[in-house]
C-alpha cells in the first residue's frame, strides 16, 4: 500500500453549516490520504457527514455550508481554498465524478438517456456531435445496456431502478473521471441489482484504471468492493486500515458497536444489538471523543480531551485512548472477540 | 402522440357535447320573455304561444334538442333578438371579437414577459431582494381586489401621465392603460408559477448530478432548469389565450372598449335568450379547446405523458 502514490490528501478538514441562524460543525478535522488506484469505503451511520465530507472534494456543498478550516491537496492544488464556481468547474467531471445514490431521480426526465451522457462525453472528451454518440454508446455497453443504439434516444422513465443507475454510472465514467465517488450506489436498489451493480463498479475501475470512494452504510457493500475502510463518526473518521483489518481487528469502541449490530455476527439467542442512544448534536461543541457518551466502557479522559490517531500497523490507525499505553485493558464485545479469534485462525492456515 | 391525441380529441368533443346539452337545458328553464324582445306586453297568450310554437319552442323536449344539435353542427349560433333584433349571433361577435382579441393578446404578450422573467429572477435570487419585492407584488395583486387597483390606475395615472382616460380607436396613447391593467395580474400569477417551478426545479437530484457533471451553471438553467420548468406553465398557455378572445369584463366597461367582454352580461340583463345560449356555449366551448390544446403542447414536450394510467413510476 505504502508504495503507491497519495493522489488526494486532506488534512484538518473543518466544514460547517449554517442552519436556522445557527452554525453547525459538519465535519470535524478530518484527515484522510487516498492512493492512487485503490478503493475506499467511508462507512458510519446517517447524519456522520460521509456524503458531506466527499461533496466538499467536487465544491458541491449547498449555499449555506463553507470549507473553515483544513487543506484538501489534488494536484499540487489545494481545492479548500477554492471559492469560486469556475475553479470547482476545472475540478468536476474531469477529477472527480459522483453516482448518486438515487436512480430514480438522478436523470433529468425530459431529456434522452443519450443526450444526458453525451452532454458528459462531449464536456470531457472534447469530441462533438456523431463522433461523441459513438462514444456514448461504447459506454453505454460498457455498463451493461443492451440495445445501446435504441437505449440511446429512450427517455430515463422507460428504464428500471437498476438500469437507471447504470445511466448515471455511464454519465460518472463518460466525464473519465480519475477519482470515481459512488455515494450510496446501491441504497435504493434490491439486492439482486445491487450485487449487479457493485460487480459492474469493480469491472469499470479497472478498464477505466479508477480510483473509488464509496460511502455506504452496508458493511456487506463494504466487503464486497473494499481495499480500506474509513469509519467515520459525528463528522471525523475515527479508524482507517485495510478491509481485514478494520473487520476483524478493530480498535475503536464504536468499530466494534457498528460490527455488533451487524446481524450476522450476533450471538445466537441473544437480541440483536444496537447502539443506545444518538449521534451527538452537531450544533454544540464537541469534547473529547464524540462517541463516549454512547460508550458504555468509556474512559475518563474520552470526555475530556479528543484522542489522537494511535498507530496499529502501518496501515491501520484509530482515534481512541484505548490505544494508548497508559489505558486500561478493555475488552470489546463477545462478538468482536469471536470475529478476531476467526482472524487468527484462518491466518495460521 | 398521434394515439394520445386522438383519444384526447374524442375526449373534448364527447365533454363538449354534454356541454351542449346542459347549456340547452339551462336555457329552457329561463322566463320565456326572453324569446319576444319588446313587444313582449303588447302579446296575448295565444299570439305568445303561437311564436314560441314557431320557434319550435312546443315541440317534445327531446325533438328540440335534436334540432339544436343540427343547428350547432351546421355552424348557426342562432339569431339575436333584442340586443341587436334580427342580427345573426356571428354578425355581433364580428365587430366585437378583434377589439378584445387585439387587448388581450397586447395584455397577454406583456404578462407572459413580465412574469416569466420575474419567475426567473426571483428563483435565482430566492429570499434575496427581487424575490422579496417580487412576492410583495404577488401578494398585492392577489389580496387587493382587481376593481380597486383598476380604477386607481385610471384615476390617478391618467393625470400624472396625460393619458386619455377612456378608450379611443384613433388614440394609440389610450391603448397602454387598460392593457396594463389587464397584465397586471396575469403577470403575477405567471412569476408566481414560474418562481415555484423553477425553485422545485432547482432542489431535484438531476441538478445535482448535472452539477458533478461538470456543466456550468448557466448550461444547467438553460438545458435543464428552464425548460423542465416550462412543461408545467405550458398547460395553461393555450387556454389563457383562448380566454383573451373572451375578453375582460370589467376593464371593458371601465375603459368602454366595444369588445367581447360586456356582451354576455348585456344580454343576460336584457333578456335576448339566443344571445345568451350562443356565448354561454362559446366561452364553454373556448375552455374545452384550450385544455386541449394544453395537453397536446404538453404531451409534445415531456415524453412522460401517455393517457393509459399505468401504475408506473414517474
Amino acid at each position: 500500500m505504502t508504495d503507491k502514490q497519495v493522489i488526494l490528501s486532506v488534512k484538518d478538514l473543518v466544514v460547517k453549516f449554517r442552519l436556522r441562524g445557527k452554525v453547525l460543525t459538519a465535519i470535524r478535522e478530518a484527515s484522510l490520504d487516498l492512493y492512487e488506484g485503490e478503493s475506499l469505503a467511508i462507512v458510519g451511520e446517517s447524519g456522520s457527514g460521509k456524503s458531506v465530507f466527499t461533496k466538499t472534494f467536487m465544491g458541491l456543498l449547498d449555499g449555506n455550508g463553507w470549507i473553515d478550516s483544513g487543506s484538501i491537496i489534488y494536484n499540487g492544488e489545494d481545492l479548500a481554498k477554492y471559492r469560486k464556481e469556475e475553479d470547482w468547474i476545472k475540478i468536476r467531471g474531469k477529477e472527480f465524478a459522483m453516482v448518486f445514490q438515487e436512480p430514480m431521480t438522478s436523470l433529468n426526465p425530459l431529456r434522452t438517456i443519450g443526450s444526458q451522457v453525451k452532454e458528459a462525453v462531449e464536456l470531457h472528451q472534447g469530441v462533438k456531435g456523431e463522433e461523441a454518440k459513438k462514444i456514448v454508446i461504447e459506454i453505454l455497453q460498457d455498463v451493461g445496456i443492451n440495445e445501446p443504439e435504441r437505449r440511446y434516444s429512450q427517455y430515463p422513465h422507460e428504464f428500471s431502478g437498476g438500469m437507471r443507475q447504470r445511466v448515471v454510472i455511464a454519465i460518472a465514467v463518460a466525464c473519465k473521471p480519475k477519482i470515481l465517488i459512488c455515494d450510496e450506489p446501491t441504497t435504493a436498489l434490491d439486492v439482486t441489482i445491487q450485487a449487479q451493480i457493485l460487480s459492474l463498479l469493480k469491472n469499470l475501475k479497472k478498464k477505466y484504471n479508477l480510483t473509488t470512494i464509496y460511502i455506504t452504510h452496508d458493511l456487506g457493500v463494504v466487503a464486497n468492493v473494499a481495499d480500506r475502510i474509513a469509519v467515520m463518526y459525528a463528522g471525523d473518521i475515527v479508524e482507517i486500515g485495510k478491509c481485514e483489518e478494520v473487520f476483524y481487528n478493530g480498535q475503536h469502541p464504536y468499530t466494534w458497536a457498528l460490527l455488533s449490530s451487524l446481524p450476522q455476527l450476533g450471538v445466537k439467542g441473544e437480541p440483536l444489538y444496537s447502539i443506545k442512544g444518538t449521534p451527538p448534536n452537531l450544533f454544540s461543541n464537541i469534547k473529547g471523543d464524540a462517541f463516549a457518551p454512547r460508550n458504555e466502557k468509556a474512559l475518563k479522559i474520552d470526555f475530556v480531551e479528543k484522542p489522537p490517531y494511535f498507530t496499529v500497523s502501518p496501515t491501520h490507525k484509530a482515534k481512541t485512548w484505548l490505544l494508548d499505553p497508559r489505558a486500561p485493558k478493555v475488552d470489546p464485545p463477545e462478538s468482536i472477540q469471536i470475529l478476531r479469534k476467526q482472524w487468527r485462525e484462518s491466518n495460521y492456515e | 402522440m398521434f394515439k394520445y391525441s386522438f383519444k384526447r380529441l374524442l375526449q373534448s368533443i364527447g365533454t363538449l357535447f354534454i356541454v351542449i346539452t346542459i347549456v340547452f337545458l339551462l336555457m329552457r328553464l329561463m322566463p320565456e320573455e326572453g324569446y319576444f324582445g319588446d313587444g313582449f306586453e303588447k302579446l296575448d297568450e295565444a299570439q305568445r304561444e303561437a311564436i314560441l310554437a314557431n320557434m319550435g319552442l312546443r315541440d317534445p323536449i327531446h325533438i328540440q334538442l335534436k334540432n339544436f344539435y343540427k343547428q350547432i353542427i351546421s355552424g348557426d349560433l342562432g339569431t339575436s333578438i333584442i340586443y341587436r333584433p334580427k342580427v345573426p349571433v356571428a354578425e355581433v361577435l364580428k365587430t366585437k371579437v378583434p377589439y378584445s382579441v387585439k387587448f388581450g393578446l397586447a395584455a397577454m404578450a406583456i404578462s407572459l414577459f413580465c412574469g416569466i422573467s420575474l419567475g426567473i429572477i426571483m428563483a435565482l435570487g430566492k429570499n434575496k431582494f427581487w424575490d422579496k419585492m417580487g412576492t410583495g407584488y404577488i401578494v398585492f395583486i392577489n389580496a387587493v381586489p382587481a376593481a380597486v387597483y383598476y380604477l386607481f390606475l385610471q384615476l390617478y395615472v391618467t393625470d400624472i401621465f396625460k393619458l386619455p382616460i377612456l378608450f379611443n380607436p384613433s388614440k394609440p396613447a389610450s391603448w397602454i392603460l387598460p392593457v396594463v391593467s389587464m397584465s397586471l395580474g396575469s403577470t403575477a400569477s405567471y412569476a408566481m408559477w414560474m418562481r415555484r417551478y423553477m425553485v422545485d426545479e432547482l432542489n431535484k437530484d438531476y441538478v445535482k448530478l448535472a452539477r458533478a457533471k461538470g456543466l456550468k451553471n448557466k448550461s444547467i438553467m438553460v438545458k435543464h432548469v428552464l425548460r423542465n420548468a416550462f412543461v408545467p406553465m405550458v398547460q395553461y398557455l393555450p387556454s389563457s389565450l383562448l380566454y383573451t378572445i373572451a375578453g375582460s369584463i370589467y376593464i371593458e366597461s371601465l375603459y368602454s372598449i366595444p369588445g367581447m367582454g360586456g356582451l354576455l352580461v348585456d344580454a343576460i340583463q336584457r333578456q335576448d335568450n339566443p344571445l345568451v345560449q350562443s356565448l354561454v356555449l362559446i366561452y364553454s366551448s373556448i375552455g374545452i379547446v384550450g385544455l386541449f390544446l394544453g395537453d397536446i403542447l404538453m404531451a409534445s414536450i415531456d415524453p412522460r405523458i401517455k393517457l393509459e394510467k399505468k401504475g408506473g413510476a414517474r
